[in-house]
């Protein structure tokens, strides 16, 4: 059997389809009519990701202004160059596809899973080609600290991204969690390295980058639960019903 | 340039440009996705006109996603009633200018995985017997041909059915389904590619020893 074959076969029986009730779509129509009035549009998307990322530089400025521009200062002019451009474009690229996850049917460039992969694998890329400092002194128990700190810095910054484009849709929550935590990942590793001063390899290429998986997870699994816990909450006003 | 500037009127409403007499051509007569374009965009007007217009002309197609998607007659009014409801809420974030088609389709498939997820949930005795009983009674009132485009579609998996109803039953582009399905347009061609190999196989088989008239 041939593919126009196919195309046929399936045309057909799909156009033989019924269509919903004539009573169906009055009633939709008329439990509309009652509310119907004009809606704001969302903002344009390049505005819309122009401020998720000033969210992002202001919650990574302000935290590092708070505990010092230690690491900044520490920094010589090619780590500066390609570590801030770095977290500049990924920042803007989650931005981007933040607004892309809470506006139905936008056309996604990249998948949130890869997003995060990309965006972990950029930062592993750079800060292995810039650290080449291989002791590692308290490795853990000063690690902890600098992961601990991002992490606080990234719960701010996606919450407040969340705040901005609260307006939208996301039809995949867990997706948008993903990635809005990836964004506060982001945010969390500007405020590391502009503050932390510890430049050996392995912390910085294990700590510094974990902010970013670690925050993205969470934000997927705080949109679990609150997606859990809606469908719960339906279901049990279903049942009582 | 025929081609080309069909294409962008049917993508993207900001590219309708043209010079001379083409421009007759392009805008006479209009595609039906642009007028979706523009009832959508009256619709965030407020306009009651052209939500009704919009009822009349997308509930069949949403109708008929649901009822491929293994939903019974019910169940599928159900769910456009649902969607109707939540396209209403969510109004305000279509953007005037972009596809609506994948935007409504984006919505309803929501909805019904939404409405999935929720039946999963519902495992206690009395709803599970209600639905039981509303299963048995949608069984019985299904039509012959829903069950053949049911049948046809019943060895691909959920993610190539959805595919192959937006692209051949909707008539959909494959930009499109992307947006709707929140994937690449490479991953709806490997999709549909997947589904055709495994129709293919089917239809052959079944022709074979004659099921398939």
């Amino acid at each position: 059997m041939k593919d126009r074959e196919i195309d046929d076969v399936l045309k057909t029986t799909g156009r033989a389809l019924p269509g919903p009730a004539q009573v169906t779509l009055q009633r939709v129509a008329e439990s509309i009519k009652p509310s119907l009035r004009p809606v704001r549009p969302l903002p344009p998307q390049w505005a819309l990701t122009a401020g998720l990322f000033l969210i992002c530089a202001a919650v990574s400025l302000a935290g590092a202004a708070r505990a010092g521009f230690f690491g900044f200062e520490k920094m010589d002019s090619l780590e500066r160059l390609l570590i801030f451009p770095a977290l500049v474009l990924l920042a803007w690229i989650a931005g981007s596809e933040f607004v892309h996850e809470m506006i139905p049917g936008s056309r996604h460039r990249v998948s949130p899973g890869a997003l995060l992969g990309l965006g972990s694998a950029v930062l592993l890329a750079v800060f292995a080609f810039l650290f080449r400092d291989y002791q590692t002194d308290h490795f853990i128990s000063v690690g902890i600290v600098c992961l601990l700190t991002g992490f606080i810095h990234a719960v701010p910054a996606s919450l407040l991204a969340w705040l901005l484009v609260r307006r939208g849709f996301a039809v995949n929550s867990v997706a948008a969690g993903l990635v809005a935590g990836t964004l506060g990942g982001l945010a969390g590793v500007g405020v590391l390295e502009l503050h932390c001063p510890n430049f050996e390899a392995a912390h910085v290429l294990v700590w510094h980058t974990a902010v970013v998986p670690l925050s993205a997870g969470a934000g997927a699994l705080v949109a679990w639960a609150l997606r859990f816990r809606a469908g719960s909450g339906s279901q049990e006003r279903t049942t009582l019903e | 340039m025929g081609p080309r500037v069909r294409f962008a009127a049917k993508n993207d409403l900001r590219e309708h440009s043209c010079t001379g007499n083409d421009c007759k051509k392009v805008f006479e007569p209009m595609r039906p996705e642009s007028n979706l374009e523009i009832l959508m965009a009256r619709y965030q007007q407020g306009d009651y006109a052209a939500v009704s217009d919009l009822i009349g002309r997308i509930s069949p197609q949403l109708h008929r996603f649901f009822l491929v998607q293994s939903a019974s007659r019910a169940d599928a009014d159900d769910l456009l009633q649902e969607t109707w409801l939540r396209i209403h809420k969510v109004r305000h974030t279509y953007r005037p200018g972009e596809p609506a088609l994948p935007w409504f389709y984006a919505i309803a498939r929501y909805v019904r995985v939404d409405h999935y997820r929720k039946s999963v949930r519902t495992t206690a005795g009395e709803r599970r017997l209600e639905a039981m009983s509303k299963e048995a009674v949608a069984v019985a009132g299904k039509l012959d041909h829903v069950e053949s485009l049911e049948a046809l579609l019943a060895p691909l998996p959920e993610s190539q059915r959805e595919v192959i109803e937006m692209l051949k039953v909707a008539g959909m582009s494959l930009e499109e389904v992307a947006r709707a399905t929140s994937s690449s347009v490479g991953s709806v061609k490997q999709k549909a590619h997947r589904a055709y190999t495994k129709l293919r196989e089917t239809m052959n088989a079944k022709g074979q020893s004659g099921g398939l008239s």
